[in-house]
């Protein structure tokens, strides 16, 4: 996970007061290489490691080691949501796909154009499907970097 | 009563359904236009932040969840 696209995406909107973080979670595919967690100086030194090798450029936090955060939003792996400054959500996707963010992020930003422009707005909900592309290849590579056990096991549970 | 097995199950030791799939419940994750709740999170160096602090800082923050894989 963690994209270099939406790394991207951090530093071509932080002049514009947008924030950019990657909350991590537990090891979805735990394997040889990254385990599953036991302890929480393990979690951060995991952490570390995932930013070096993937070269993440925003900042990285930890959620606590039982996930609460994690949990309270759903558990999905590789989620995205949008939050304002008062703490609302207003996007949220079960997956990342950083061309559906950046959709979704210029969106906003115009809505805050129009309303520093004096229009009254007054929000709605919407819910639209989007679509990513599936790498299977990107995938499984990303499983053989946590290690084999993490390909034989994503394997074994699609048979 | 909390789980006291909770931090062993949610950091599963191996990807199988019956460790994995009970825990995906987005549908039943805040809901857009209310505001969230807080939680603790940390720095790598180990220093104490919270999800509030981080949206606070910005007009829009983006918050991507997720692991090496």
């Amino acid at each position: 996970m963690a994209a270099p696209s939406m790394n991207a995406m951090a530093d071509k909107y932080a002049n514009q007061d947008v924030g950019s973080i990657f909350l991590y979670t537990h090891e979805a595919h735990p394997g040889e290489n990254y385990p599953h967690h036991t302890s929480m100086e393990q979690k951060l030194r995991q952490a570390q490691a995932l930013q070096t090798e993937l070269s993440v450029t925003r900042t990285i936090v930890a959620d606590s080691l039982d996930g609460a955060c994690h949990r309270r939003f759903g558990t999905m792996p590789n989620m995205t949501w949008i939050v304002n400054k008062a703490g609302t959500p207003l996007y949220k996707s079960d997956w990342t796909d950083s061309e559906s963010v950046e959709n979704a992020l210029v969106y906003f930003l115009n809505v805050q154009e129009r309303r520093r422009g004096k229009h009254r707005l007054a929000p709605f909900r919407v819910e639209r499907l989007d679509y990513r592309t599936q790498d299977r290849d990107g995938f499984n590579e990303g499983l053989m970097r946590s290690g084999p056990k993490a390909l034989r096991e994503f394997n074994e549970a699609f048979e | 009563m909390s789980d006291p097995n909770l931090i062993q199950k949610y950091n599963y030791d191996e990807f199988t359904p019956a460790k994995v799939f009970h825990w995906l419940n987005f549908e039943n994750s805040p809901k857009l236009g209310e505001k969230l709740p807080s939680f603790p999170l940390w720095h790598l160096d180990g220093s104490e932040t919270s999800l509030e602090e981080i949206w606070q800082a910005h007009s829009l923050t983006i918050i991507e969840f997720g692991s090496f894989t």
